[in-house]
């Protein structure tokens, strides 16, 4: 099977499934490195016609192996009828599944259990993570499914596809296209990563990304910024 | 609908997941060793596209992390310990690396041929 075909196919079918909240978030890499400690902070704004939502995450997380990272959340949000405010904690767990550049691509997979504040409603996400270099441009994918359910949610079971190919031009600046789909959405937009070295391990990375949604007619933009300070 | 849609999703995963076992072939080994924060040989000379298999032997007794973004590596070496990075394929070029924690010693190039004289 093409690639290209590939591709379309899970476009496809990731389009017409449904999920709740913010869609625009991050794309994972598979890839953990041992003896790795962050803080994270991302931001995702949401502009429709008339209404925004906004959310932030803080995060601290360090690997506990040569393949396995675990990251723990404070996540804030706006929504359509809350100011924004704590919202959840989430516990997150990536496990790298292959060495990096061993096999035709490099895999990983990627879990998370997600807690409301103020409410017993809970949120579980599986998901794969795949990446595959073709010479200077990688191109990531991740598909998750997403379980919630609890006092305020009506059980229910979703599908997320996120998408990056991306340019590896410079370290600090690494242009891309990213692709997310979810909650009956559909979106795709221009972004860009970056990582600045200091001494030893310490590094910043950065990534800003503005998604524009496609399936429905009206202003749905999404601009979506991450920082991770990595020692 | 859905679940046949679902159905067709893990369907396409699973190609992908099973897809790299059917390209298994013998990758070429070649050796850097790292002592005194200093990589040798300096210049490795590997061919072009075809994926090799880098091992590097950290003779050091502090761990040093290879790094290089023109190969799209990061890797923690290990002290006395060997590492396996696999890297390419590769087009013909000058590719750059660098021990993160020693940069000023730790530094060396990936020569990549087509004419490699194995």
């Amino acid at each position: 099977m093409g690639f290209r075909k590939l591709l379309i196919l899970l476009l496809i079918f990731s389009k017409v499934v449904f999920a709740d909240g913010l869609v625009v978030d991050k794309v994972y890499h598979p890839y953990v490195l041992p003896n790795e400690k962050e803080f994270e902070w991302r931001l995702m704004s949401r502009q429709k016609e008339n209404k925004t939502l906004l959310g932030q995450r803080i995060a601290y997380g360090q690997s506990l192996s040569e393949t396995v990272m675990i990251e723990g959340y404070l996540v804030g949000e706006k929504t359509e009828v809350e100011d924004f405010g704590l919202q959840a904690y989430e516990i997150e767990v990536r496990w790298m599944l292959t060495e990096q550049g061993e096999l035709w691509a490099d895999w990983g997979m990627l879990f998370e259990i997600e807690k409301m504040h103020t409410s017993n409603d809970w949120e579980v996400t599986t998901g794969i993570l795949f990446e595959k270099e073709f010479g200077r441009t990688s191109l990531t994918m991740n598909l998750f499914g997403i379980y919630e359910w609890g006092e305020n949610l009506q059980d229910e079971l979703e599908i997320e596809f996120r998408l990056k190919y991306r340019y590896r031009w410079l370290p600090q600046i690494q242009p891309a296209i990213e692709i997310y789909t979810g909650e009956n959405y559909f979106g795709i937009g221009p972004a860009f990563m970056g990582i600045q070295r200091f001494d030893g391990q310490k590094q910043l990375k950065w990534e800003a990304g503005f998604i524009t949604e496609l399936s429905n007619s009206g202003k749905d933009h999404s601009l979506r910024i991450a920082l991770e300070y990595e020692f | 609908m859905m679940i046949r849609r679902c159905n067709l999703l893990s369907h396409v995963w699973l190609v992908l997941i099973l897809l790299p076992f059917t390209l298994w072939a013998k990758t070429k080994e070649f050796h850097l060793t790292i002592e005194n924060h200093v990589f040798t040989p300096s210049e490795l000379k590997v061919p072009a596209n075809e994926k090799v298999k880098l091992i590097i032997y950290n003779k050091d007794k502090v761990a040093e992390e290879f790094d290089s973004f023109d190969l799209n590596r990061e890797k923690v070496l290990f002290p006395g310990k060997k590492t396996t990075i696999f890297i390419g394929p590769l087009q013909e070029g000058i590719y750059e690396y660098f021990g993160e924690y020693n940069p000023n010693t730790a530094r060396g190039i990936i020569l990549v041929e087509v004419n490699h004289a194995d």
